[in-house]
Order: C-alpha cells, then sequence, then structure tokens
C-alpha cells in the first residue's frame, strides 16, 4: 500500500513534466497504414520503435495499453527504462514504459506509454501466424490511437490517421485514483447535467419498459415550448441519441450547447414527429 | 494491482468453430452518426439495443472476432443459439444503425466480469462489437468529438477462425474475473452505475461583463419558489464566486434533484442569500 501512495504523490511530477514537453502541433497531415487481416478476423499492423524494427502487433481499439513483449522491448533497448516493475514478473512483465517514437505503418506518435509482458493470447496469437507473417510481439491500443482521427476500413485494408491534438491520460493512474479515493470516502454520485435551459420536466415510471420517456410540463416561454414540445409526448432520441430513461435524457443534453441547434424525436398521438430545439443559456 | 490492466485487453479469446454468414452489408451508403462514450478504463463505449431490448453497454473491439455477449444477455433477449453462434432478429446501435439477423457468441468474459464487479468502467458493460460486426463499415474515430463516423462499405466479412490455446483456456488469464470479484467483496468496493439527474433550477441566464444576470424566471420553477427575479445578479453560488455561465454550471454539476443550492445574488444595491431548493426539469 505504501508504495501504491507513493507513486500515486509523484502523479503531479509526472504530469508537469509532461506538460513541460509538450510541443506545438505540426500541420495535421492524413497518412494511410495499410493492415493485414489474418483468419481469426484480427489485423495485424508494422511498429517501429524508436526507428527499430518492423515489428507485426495486433491493433486493438478495445485495449486501453499498448503492449510489447519482452522480446522486442529488449531488441528496441527500451527495457531500461522501465518503471513500475512488478514484484513478481508474472507473464514476463517487464513494466511501463515511454515510447518516444512509436511508429505504426509510417505513421509517427510520440510518448506513447506500454506495457511490456508476454501476454498469453499474443503468445497463441504468434504461434497460430509465425509461419505466414513472423512472429507476432504486442498489441497496439489507445495510447497510440487516441492521437488521431482514425479511420479503420476492412474492405479496402486501410486505416487513416489525422492528428487530432487529443492529449490522453494514463489509463492506470486515472484508475488507481478513482480507487483510492473510493476507498478512503464514498464515491461522488454520478449526475448527468444538462448544458443548457430546455423548460422541460420528464418523467417515466418504474414498470414503464417501452422506449422513451414522458414530457411531464413544458414550461410556458422556453426553448421547449417554442419548439412545440407538448405535455403528453413520449421523446424518443434527442440530437440521435436515446432517451429510454429520465437520465438519459439529462445525459443527452449534456451535449447540446445554449444556442445550438438539434433534433428532437418524439412520439405523438402513434407516430414519430422530428421537431428543433435550440436550448437557451441557464438551468 | 497490476492485473488490473488485462481487463483492457477484451475479447482477443476465441471465436466459434463453424459458421457461414452470408448476410450482405446493408446497401445504402448514409453515414451514421453513432454517440460514443470513453468509460473511465479508456474503452470506446455504444449503446446497443437487441432484438428491441436494451439499451445495453458494449465496447467497440478490433481485437475481438464477433459480436460478443454474456450468456446471461443472450438469453434474456431471446438469442437462438446453433453450432456455438446465436442469431438474433435485430441489432440496433445507437445514432440510427440497424443490422438484421446478426449473429454473436454468447460466452461470459472474464474481463467484463471483472470490471463489472469493481465498477472499474464506470458503466456496466454487457458485451462487445468485434470483427462480424466492425468490417461491415468504414468507422472514424476521433476523440475530439462525441459521435463516431459510420459509413456500410460493401465487404463480407469471412468467418473468424477459431484459435485454440493448447490449455484450453486463456493461459491463466480466466482466474482473474473470479478473483477480482472476491478482492471487490473484502475490499468493501462497490460498483456505483446509477446515474442521476442534475438539480433543475429555472432560469435563464445572460452573461453580459462578466456578470450573469437572470434574465427569465419560469413560472412555477424553483427558482421562483426560492424568490429569485428577473433581473438578479448572480454573484456565487455553493460561497465560489462566479465570472460566467460556464463557472455557474460548473459549480452546480453534481446537484442532484432535492439538493440545496446557495446563492448570493445582487438586486439593486442590496446583497442577498438565496437558498434554492432544486427540483426536477431540465
Amino acid at each position: 500500500m505504501k508504495k501504491l501512495l507513493a507513486s500515486l504523490l509523484l502523479l503531479p511530477l509526472a504530469f508537469n513534466y509532461a506538460k513541460a514537453d509538450e510541443k506545438p502541433l505540426e500541420k495535421p497531415k492524413t497518412q494511410t497504414v495499410k493492415f493485414e487481416l489474418v483468419p481469426s478476423g484480427h489485423f495485424i499492423v508494422s511498429v517501429k520503435l524508436n526507428g527499430n524494427g518492423p515489428y507485426n502487433l495486433i491493433f486493438d481499439t478495445g485495449a486501453p495499453t499498448t503492449l510489447i513483449t519482452p522480446r522486442i522491448a529488449k531488441d528496441a533497448k527500451v527495457v531500461g527504462e522501465a518503471k513500475d516493475k512488478p514484484l513478481i514478473p508474472l507473464f514476463g512483465m517487464m513494466g511501463q514504459v515511454k515510447i518516444k517514437e512509436f511508429t505504426v505503418g509510417d505513421v509517427n506518435a510520440k510518448d506513447v506509454s506500454a506495457m511490456i509482458m508476454d501476454h498469453p493470447t499474443v503468445k497463441a496469437f504468434s504461434q497460430e501466424y509465425e509461419k505466414k507473417h513472423g512472429s507476432i510481439d504486442g498489441i497496439v491500443g489507445f495510447p497510440f490511437f487516441a492521437q488521431f482521427k482514425m479511420t479503420v476500413d476492412y474492405s479496402t485494408k486501410e486505416m487513416t490517421f489525422t492528428p487530432n491534438g487529443y492529449k490522453a491520460t494514463d489509463v492506470m493512474q486515472d484508475l488507481m485514483k478513482t480507487m483510492m479515493s473510493s476507498m478512503v470516502s464514498k464515491p461522488e454520485p454520478r449526475v448527468a447535467a444538462p448544458a443548457g435551459l430546455w423548460g422541460l420536466e420528464l418523467a417515466k415510471s418504474k414498470d414503464d419498459e417501452a422506449d422513451g420517456v414522458d414530457v411531464k410540463t413544458v414550461f410556458a416561454g422556453t426553448a421547449a415550448a417554442a419548439a412545440g414540445l407538448k405535455a403528453g409526448d413520449r421523446v424518443l432520441t434527442i440530437d440521435g441519441r436515446w432517451t429510454d430513461t429520465v437520465s438519459d435524457a439529462y445525459t443527452a443534453t449534456g451535449y447540446v450547447k445554449p444556442g445550438q441547434t438539434v433534433s428532437v424525436v418524439v412520439k405523438r398521438d402513434g407516430k414519430d414527429v422530428k421537431l428543433t430545439v435550440s436550448p437557451k443559456n441557464g438551468l | 494491482m497490476k492485473y488490473l490492466l488485462l481487463f483492457g485487453l477484451l475479447g482477443l479469446v476465441f471465436s466459434p468453430a463453424k459458421a457461414d454468414e452470408k448476410k450482405d452489408p446493408p446497401k445504402k451508403a448514409t453515414t451514421y452518426e453513432v454517440p460514443y462514450r470513453l468509460t473511465d478504463t479508456k474503452h470506446i463505449h455504444v449503446r446497443v439495443k437487441i432484438n428491441g431490448k436494451g439499451p445495453f453497454n458494449f465496447i467497440i473491439d478490433t481485437g475481438a472476432p464477433a459480436l460478443i455477449m454474456t450468456e446471461t444477455l443472450a438469453k434474456k433477449v431471446g438469442g437462438k443459439t446453433e453450432d456455438g453462434w446465436t442469431t438474433f432478429d435485430k441489432l440496433e446501435i445507437e445514432g440510427g444503425l440497424s443490422i438484421d439477423k446478426p449473429r454473436g457468441v454468447a460466452i461470459d468474459m472474464f474481463q467484463l466480469k471483472g470490471m463489472n464487479s469493481m465498477g472499474l468502467a464506470g458503466v456496466e458493460l454487457h458485451g462487445v462489437l468485434g470483427y462480424n460486426v466492425l468490417a461491415r463499415y468504414k468507422i472514424e474515430y476521433d476523440f475530439t468529438e462525441t459521435k463516431l463516423k459510420w459509413t456500410p462499405v460493401d465487404f463480407k466479412a469471412p468467418d473468424p477462425k477459431r484459435i485454440v490455446d493448447k490449455n484450453g483456456g486463456q493461459g491463466g488469464l480466466e482466474m482473474i474475473g473470479t478473483l477480482t470479484q472476491v478482492l471487490s467483496m473484502i475490499g468493501g468496493l462497490k460498483p456505483n452505475f446509477t446515474v442521476h439527474p442534475r438539480g433543475f433550477l429555472g432560469a435563464e441566464i445572460e452573461s453580459k461583463d462578466k456578470e450573469l444576470v437572470i434574465k427569465n424566471v419560469l413560472s412555477g420553477s424553483p427558482a421562483e419558489k426560492a424568490g429569485l427575479k428577473v433581473g438578479d445578479r448572480i454573484e456565487e453560488a455553493k460561497g465560489k464566486s462566479l465570472n460566467s455561465s460556464e463557472d455557474l454550471l460548473e459549480a452546480v454539476k453534481k446537484l442532484p434533484e432535492g439538493t440545496s443550492l446557495k446563492l448570493t445574488v445582487k438586486r439593486g444595491e442590496e446583497t442577498k442569500d438565496i437558498t434554492v431548493e432544486l427540483g426536477k426539469g431540465l
């Protein structure tokens, strides 16, 4: 526990360091990366670590971390920089590294954090595809692709990447913070907050499992009244988002800034009616 | 604690042996805007309805071979299982997208079980959308935007081939789901998935030269009951001074219905503290 706390205390330092190191963005340019679709439905990309490689990695939008095997970590000489080495090296875990130049195809991302480990599933994949593709040495995850506007197209077996300036926070650090705070105090309630004033009261009874929520009241002189919403309407979607609970509707309105115009689909007399609402500033 | 990260690697599992996917991709080349959210674990979360039931929370996972969900869910929505595949009548993805007769796999993923037992993702996760769904679309991801863009492409996804781990399992990772369930019980961690609507004031506000002026007080609203008037300038909320309407929304954003909010307002030359009982509405 002491070690955990210590690493928590180090967090602000790490963040400051990252900020100081920030460089102005280059002009966004779109680059294409070809990928290899394999029979299990996964796809493989060619990766270089600080100019070393290329290595084969699986590209996984479901992976919040990037993984590299100890083999390529050694080959690319990044093992020495590893932090948070585990006491018991299960699955060959050797800690976390920040790869200065993480290159997928020709697309370069800076300071991509990666875990060094022998993931059993990656190993099984490697054995399966080694003959045809060479060994598979890890997984490209969120810390890489979050930095880009990305498209994935299986019909052309191509991805495109355009830098978008998105700064991804580290998932492990975030999780530790959440867990530590939930251990010392009661977790804060999750509240869905609208971004503007609509002038509506919504309701749904507990045993009502049908789509949508009921409009209970429309306040006079408001955005909802101006849009023609009426008490008794059943709100199905707000700006394309399902509103099947009152909280859902609040979440959906959280994305709609005052003055922005969005469509709202309601069921009225058995028919779907599309209205446009532009919420006002207020709460 | 390091094993937590293993939850991230969703769905790099197997897929069932036999299958013959012959569904055409949707013909229209419309682009669908699919709302998504990043979970606390940095998974790309979209909502789906299966056979009209839901919404359920799924993760977009190119590392998974197919539409995968828990057995309980597959049963609940009336999926029909044959040769390892479960077929559904309809899969709807939030944003207006619909797939007829999709096939999926019903299996209890240890990663989802583990994350849900601790509430790690901040939302209860029911399954993943993998290759056999994703391959029908060109998908654009951009985390500076609030929606993904899905455009149907003409691609018939061949059946995913099963990769068999010699030991039959996932190399010892399966125990992690159960392990975290036990650990979270011991540690008293409870998942916290309930979302409350924020409380309602019922006042339209105008931001003028760093002053927040009440422009309209809705009739019958908590603001009216508490005695707020048009022209009042809101200076503080919960004891914090305000420079913009964003400051006010920020101060109030965690206050659910039924909580009270202390506002300091200036009416003419007079300064007043007004406490409002936040109500229902938006």
